[in-house]
Formats: structure tokens, C-alpha cells, sequence
């Protein structure tokens, strides 16, 4: 018995050493890259003015002002997205909705809805989808390559888990993504988006990060256009409020019916 | 020795890695000095600014016209140059949280050279809407005034676009896409009911003047709201749409006016991150353009009412069907395409185009069958109808075209029975947020006893200047 009891406390032993040496179990890849989406999206249905500036050779050129609506859809858990053009004065009013299937471009100039694809150009280098709210972790599919240590926006080192991201539906906007999370925070810090022929189109760095709904968030995006690399866009992502926003906001024909806050 | 490679190898996989780290981080040097200033806090959205358009634009236009028509043009002939300056306003008042006002506007000051001058058709203002919009429940509205009531899917042609007909005035520009914001309104009641995946909307358009002559450019209304285009008919449209499947929310029309009632249907369908397929579909029973537009002409006295029709027509009533069916496609480089092809059962047949030119270009032709041919020609226009019974459609949008702050567009309209085409090509400069400089140039390409081969205007160009406030 004294034996037997003997071999039991040895076993006792090794399975706490185990447990204490092993570390936590790791985390998948869409585990991250969900963290990573509620570092980026307050989870509340909210409203943000975003300011898109565009540099062409280093020299600031345009800036664009869009309102953007956006509300998470408890069905799918993707975002549901509306965006109102404010400024330039030549494209006030205009607006872009994502509903959960569809993006459609309305005008009220000519008081027309057109159906577009995210790939449809925004303002400067930024596609529509690039203005989005959308969580990754639904529409791509990801696998973790590895750790790698990165700099950030502002050349800090940043330990990161680099992922490979395959688009998982007809909603992604791009066909594949490599995205760099850093340990522990979660933090979205840089990613690159490539055609359906594998050729890098942009590069996106975070920064800015700030407390914004409850949670430090990046307020600041850097897209680079890795085709014309002299062409630069930033995002600025501000005066967030948590808004109740109704869900038949998020359709076609209430786009000529939004009335401006 | 098994040791020391293994070290070596770990060294390599080392350096590796630290190269790739290094390559990676070398991105940073594309961004611009600018670029990483901290920029100030967002500016919070300007109340109300985005429910406003205000511009102010002058325009020259310069026209070739076309000698040796097979059918001759009965005069005026077509403006060979004309210069345009206009005050461009839309604009909604918030009166309470319910109730709002929306009016949109241009005032015209124009010469032409087929135009006195001064004359009163040198000022033309086109009222396109003034309305109250209530809501009266949440998401229930009621709109009262004069109202653009737009619907379709498509680009180049709506069948389904049923508030469309006599709704332009002296367009511009040719782009369907522009001529769908260059138009008046209709004075109506409109209610509307938003669900969740469900929208249902009814308009109803009072009869307030009895139809009028089709309009050329020379006998515009100057100052006068022109509701006789758009209310010279009682007219009534219930139009709704639901989601019903994934990707699947058809939009379904009833429309009648003047003993004619039609149906329409709208859909779309996206396919993957770039490619978008709408069809647009509308039918009823009516007769054939040829007559709709001769018994339109004897009504309002442009022809005589017992004049006898230069070529066959039919005046029997059948189910007649209009289509438009295509798709976009955006491409890596950010130009988006849209292919369509467009059918309108009761425009010109071959037949009826082989009976236009053969009628029209004999010796015995009078001028007063030319000059009924080319009403019907000018009736379809007014009417914003496909002439053409089967045609091709493409148009390209390109923003930053070749250079940062170019944008140019550009569509080609094909006949497909004679090939002939309208074809236009535009570039817009941005030279600030305020400023826009610009052009186009619009040819009719074809042979001579082709659809727009047989037009007085062989091409024009404009030139303008915009400023936006």
C-alpha cells in the first residue's frame, strides 16, 4: 500500500510540476484575431466621424470627412455599416451601406441606390471596405505562421503573432491578409492585403491607440499603397458615441430617409 | 562536428529571421514625415452640413453638326455652340424632429446661337423639388410637393424608372447617371412604411394639366415650374421590396397611368469582392412606340389630327416587355466597369428602321413627313424610351485616373442591329475641395442610315469650370 501510495504521490508531483512548467493553452488563430476585432469595435452599436487624409509624395492633398454608423448583428456577428459623406462640399450627403449581404452607394443628387462591390473605390487609396466596421474573425479564415517581433507605427518593438488570413466569405473585402497582433493586448498593429493574384495591394499600420467606449483602441490608421508607394491615406477615427441605432436603418431605402445628427 | 552545424544552422535560421523582421519593418519608411504627425482630434461632424449641395458652374459647349442627312432635320437646328452659367442648390431644413423641407434648384443663364438675345429663354430656372417630408410613426412617412421619385437597379437604361418621362431639361451631359440627377420632379403624396426587411411605398400624382407639346431647347418655360411635363396624367405607383433569402430582397412595382398600368421588378445579386449582376425588368400592355408617339403628336397639335402615319404603326395593344440586364465589375486598379444589355419591345424593329430611312430619304419625302419622322424620334427622347429595340451598354468610372485627383468616365451605347453608337467621354479635375475643371466630348458614331449615324450632331465638346461652397 505504502508502494502504491508512494507511486500515486510521484504522479500527484508530476501533473503539478506539468502544470505549473507548461504555459497556457495557446490560443487558435481565430482566437486572436476575435480579441484583435474587440480591441478595434466597440461592441455597442456606435457612431464615429472619421477623417481620411490623403498624401501623394509626402505632401498632404485631400481630406474627406465621413460619419460612420455602425451595429453588430447578432445573427451573423458581422458588422452592419452606414457611412455619410460630410465633407468634401461636392460629396455631402452621399452615403454607403452595408447591410448584411449587400453594399449599396446612394447619392441624393440623384436621389439614386446603386448596388457596388467593396472593392468599388472610397475616396483616394481607400476601397470602400477599408472604411468599414468589420470583424476579421467572420470573414477570414485564419492560420497563425508564428511570433515575430515588429515595429509598430512608431517604430516600437512589438511582439507579435503573425497570422495568414484567407477570406472566408464574399463579404471580405480582400482575398488574403497578413495580420500582426501583439502578445497579450491583442492589439492590431500592422497588416497587409493582397489581390485574388496574390499581389500586395496595401499595407496598414495602427497607432493612436486611446481609451475610447470603455477600451483603449486604435484611433489611427496608415494605408500605404504598395503599387504606388509614393501614395499614402490615414485615418483618423474620432468623436465615438454609443448610439442606439435602429436596425432598419441598415437598408436600402432608408438611406434617403437618414437625417444627419 | 554534427554540433557546430547545427549551431551554424541555427545561426543561418537566425539571420534569417532577423532579415525578414528587418525587411518587414522597412515598410515603415514609406510613410511620409507628415504622415506620423499626431493629427488634432477629428473634427466632430458639422450639424446638418451633409443634407446640403451648393455649387455654381459655367459651361461652354461647342456642337459639329452633321451635313448630308439622309432624313433632313426639320428646323431649329441643333445649337453649334452654347455658353451656360448656373446656381446649382439642394438643400433640407430639419423643422422638427419629424418634419423636414427639401428644395433643389438651378437657375440657368444661358445663350445659344439659334437664340436671341436678351430673350426670355436666355433664363430658364428648373424647379426639380420642394417638398415636406413628416414622419408621422417611426419610419412611417408622409411626403407632400414636388418630388424626384426614382427606381432601378440598373445604369444605363431603368425600365422601371416610371417617374422618368419628360422629367429632363436641356441636359448637359448624355450619362444616364447624370441625366437621373438633371431632372424636375413629380408634385405627388407619397407614403412610406420601413419594417425590418420590409419596405412598402405608394405614390399618387394628381392630372393637372392636359399633355403639351414635346420641348426642344429654343421653347423652354423660363421661370414657369413646368409641371405640365410631369402631371398631365393621374398616376399612381405602389412599389415594395423584402428580404427574403440570403442576398435575395426582389423590389416589386405596380405603376398605372393614363389606362396603362405596368409591372417592374428590380434585383441583385453580389458575386464575390468585386463583381455585382442586377436585372431590372418592367411590362404592361401598350402599343408600339411608332404610335404612341404620332397619336402623342396629334393630341397636342404638333401634328395634324388626321394626319396619316409616314410609316406603319400599330395601334393594337400588347403585353410589351423592357429589360435591362447586366453587371459591374471593379478591377484591381479601382476602375469600375458596367456591361448591360438593354431590350424594349416596343422600340424600333429593324423593320421599322428599314421603313424611317426608306420613307424619309425618297425623293417624294415632304417636309411634312420628315418632319413626322423625326417628331417620333424626338417624342422617344422626351420620353427618355430606348429607340433602339436591343443595344449594348458599357461604361467605365475611373477615380485618379493616370494622375491623383482625375476622375474620368466614359460610356459606349451600341445599336445592336445597325452598330452605330453614342459614345461619351468625361474628365473632371479636382483642382481643390472647392474647385472643378472639366470636359467631354459626346460623338454619334455610324453610318449614314444607322440610329445614331441619321443625327443632325455629329459630336460636341464642353468645357466648365465648378465651385462648390
Amino acid at each position: 500500500m505504502y508502494k502504491r501510495g508512494s507511486m500515486r504521490g510521484v504522479w500527484v508531483l508530476a501533473l503539478l510540476a506539468l502544470a505549473v512548467a507548461a504555459p497556457a493553452q495557446a490560443e487558435t488563430a481565430q482566437e486572436i484575431i476575435a480579441a484583435s476585432d474587440k480591441i478595434r469595435n466597440p461592441q455597442e452599436p456606435f457612431r464615429s466621424t472619421n477623417t481620411l487624409t490623403e498624401f501623394i509624395a509626402g505632401k498632404p492633398r485631400d481630406q474627406n470627412v465621413l460619419v460612420v454608423y455602425a451595429k453588430e448583428d447578432p445573427a451573423t456577428h458581422q458588422f452592419r455599416n452606414l457611412i455619410r459623406y460630410v465633407a468634401p462640399a461636392r460629396d455631402q450627403g452621399k452615403m454607403v451601406l452595408l447591410d448584411s449581404h449587400a453594399l449599396w452607394f446612394y447619392d441624393p443628387n440623384s436621389k439614386a441606390s446603386v448596388r457596388i462591390s467593396p472593392q468599388q473605390r472610397l475616396i483616394g487609396q481607400a476601397a470602400i471596405g477599408d472604411a468599414l466596421t468589420v470583424n476579421l474573425a467572420i470573414d477570414y479564415t485564419g492560420t497563425l505562421l508564428g511570433d515575430e517581433t515588429i515595429q509598430d507605427a512608431g517604430r516600437k518593438d512589438r511582439q507579435c503573432w503573425h497570422l495568414d488570413m484567407k477570406a472566408a466569405t464574399d463579404q471580405a473585402v480582400y482575398n488574403r491578409v497578413e495580420y500582426w497582433v501583439e502578445h497579450g493586448t491583442h492589439y492590431p498593429v500592422k497588416a497587409k492585403f493582397y489581390s485574388d493574384s496574390g499581389r500586395l495591394l496595401k499595407i496598414l499600420y495602427y497607432r493612436g491607440f486611446e481609451e475610447q467606449l470603455g477600451r483603449i483602441r486604435p484611433t489611427e490608421a496608415i494605408i500605404i499603397d504598395a503599387v504606388d508607394t509614393s501614395l499614402v491615406t490615414t485615418f483618423k477615427f474620432g468623436d465615438f458615441h454609443a448610439q442606439n441605432i435602429p436596425d432598419a436603418w441598415f437598408q436600402r431605402d432608408y438611406l434617403p430617409r437618414l437625417q444627419p445628427e | 562536428m554534427i554540433a557546430r552545424m547545427c549551431g551554424l544552422a541555427l545561426l543561418v535560421l537566425a539571420l534569417a529571421d532577423a532579415a525578414a523582421f528587418a525587411d518587414e519593418n522597412s515598410d515603415l519608411d514609406l510613410i511620409p514625415e507628415a504622415a506620423t504627425q499626431r493629427p488634432g482630434p477629428a473634427p466632430a461632424a458639422p450639424a446638418g452640413a451633409a443634407n446640403q449641395r451648393l455649387y455654381l458652374e459655367d459651361a461652354f459647349t461647342a456642337t459639329a453638326r452633321r451635313g448630308g442627312l439622309l432624313v433632313p432635320f426639320p428646323p431649329p437646328k441643333p445649337a453649334s455652340w452654347q455658353e451656360r452659367l448656373f446656381l446649382d442648390a439642394r438643400k433640407q431644413w430639419a423643422l422638427d424632429d419629424r418634419l423636414n423641407f427639401t428644395l433643389s434648384d438651378r437657375f440657368n443663364l444661358r445663350a445659344q446661337d439659334n437664340l436671341d438675345f436678351p430673350n426670355h429663354e436666355n433664363t430658364i430656372n428648373d424647379f426639380r423639388e420642394g417638398y415636406a417630408s413628416w414622419e408621422a410613426l417611426d419610419r412611417t412617412y408622409l411626403d407632400a410637393g414636388r418630388i424626384n421619385l426614382k427606381s432601378g437597379v440598373a445604369v444605363g437604361f431603368n425600365p422601371t424608372d416610371f417617374f422618368k418621362t419628360r422629367a429632363v431639361v436641356d441636359p448637359l451631359s448624355v450619362d444616364p447617371t447624370v441625366l437621373r440627377e438633371d431632372r424636375v420632379g413629380t408634385l405627388m403624396g407619397l407614403g412610406e412604411r420601413i419594417w425590418q426587411g420590409v419596405t412598402l411605398m405608394f405614390a399618387v400624382a394628381p392630372k393637372l394639366y392636359d399633355p403639351t407639346p414635346v420641348y426642344n431647347n429654343t421653347n423652354l418655360r423660363s421661370f414657369d415650374p413646368s409641371l405640365d411635363r410631369t402631371n398631365a396624367h393621374e398616376r399612381f405607383l405602389v412599389k415594395g421590396s423584402a428580404n427574403l433569402a440570403d442576398d435575395f430582397a426582389p423590389e416589386l412595382l405596380v405603376y398605372h397611368e393614363a389606362n396603362r398600368t405596368s409591372f417592374g421588378a428590380n434585383l441583385t445579386k453580389g458575386i464575390g469582392q468585386k463583381t455585382v449582376a442586377y436585372a431590372e425588368w418592367a411590362g404592361g400592355r401598350r402599343s408600339s412606340l411608332i404610335d404612341e408617339a404620332l397619336r402623342y403628336g396629334r393630341l397636342t397639335g404638333t401634328l395634324p389630327p388626321t394626319a396619316p402615319s409616314a410609316i406603319p404603326e400599330d395601334p393594337a395593344r400588347h403585353f410589351q416587355t423592357q429589360l435591362s440586364i447586366g453587371g459591374s465589375y471593379t478591377t484591381e486598379s479601382k476602375i469600375t466597369f458596367n456591361l448591360e444589355y438593354h431590350f424594349n419591345q416596343a422600340g424600333f424593329s429593324r423593320r421599322d428602321w428599314t421603313n424611317w430611312f426608306g420613307v424619309g430619304s425618297a425623293p417624294t419625302a415632304s417636309a411634312a413627313i420628315t418632319r413626322q419622322l423625326w417628331y417620333i424620334r424626338s417624342y422617344a427622347a422626351e420620353q427618355q424610351e430606348l429607340l433602339a429595340e436591343q443595344s449594348l451598354f458599357l461604361r467605365f468610372d475611373w477615380v485618379d485616373a493616370f494622375i491623383p485627383r482625375l476622375e474620368l468616365t466614359g460610356f459606349i451605347n451600341t445599336d445592336l442591329y445597325d452598330g452605330s453608337s453614342l459614345i461619351q467621354m468625361t474628365a473632371d479635375y479636382h483642382l481643390s475641395d472647392a474647385w472643378t475643371v472639366g470636359g467631354l466630348v459626346i460623338a454619334d458614331v455610324g453610318r449614314a442610315r444607322s440610329d445614331f449615324g441619321s443625327l443632325p450632331q455629329a459630336a460636341s465638346v464642353l468645357f466648365r469650370l465648378a465651385r462648390y461652397f
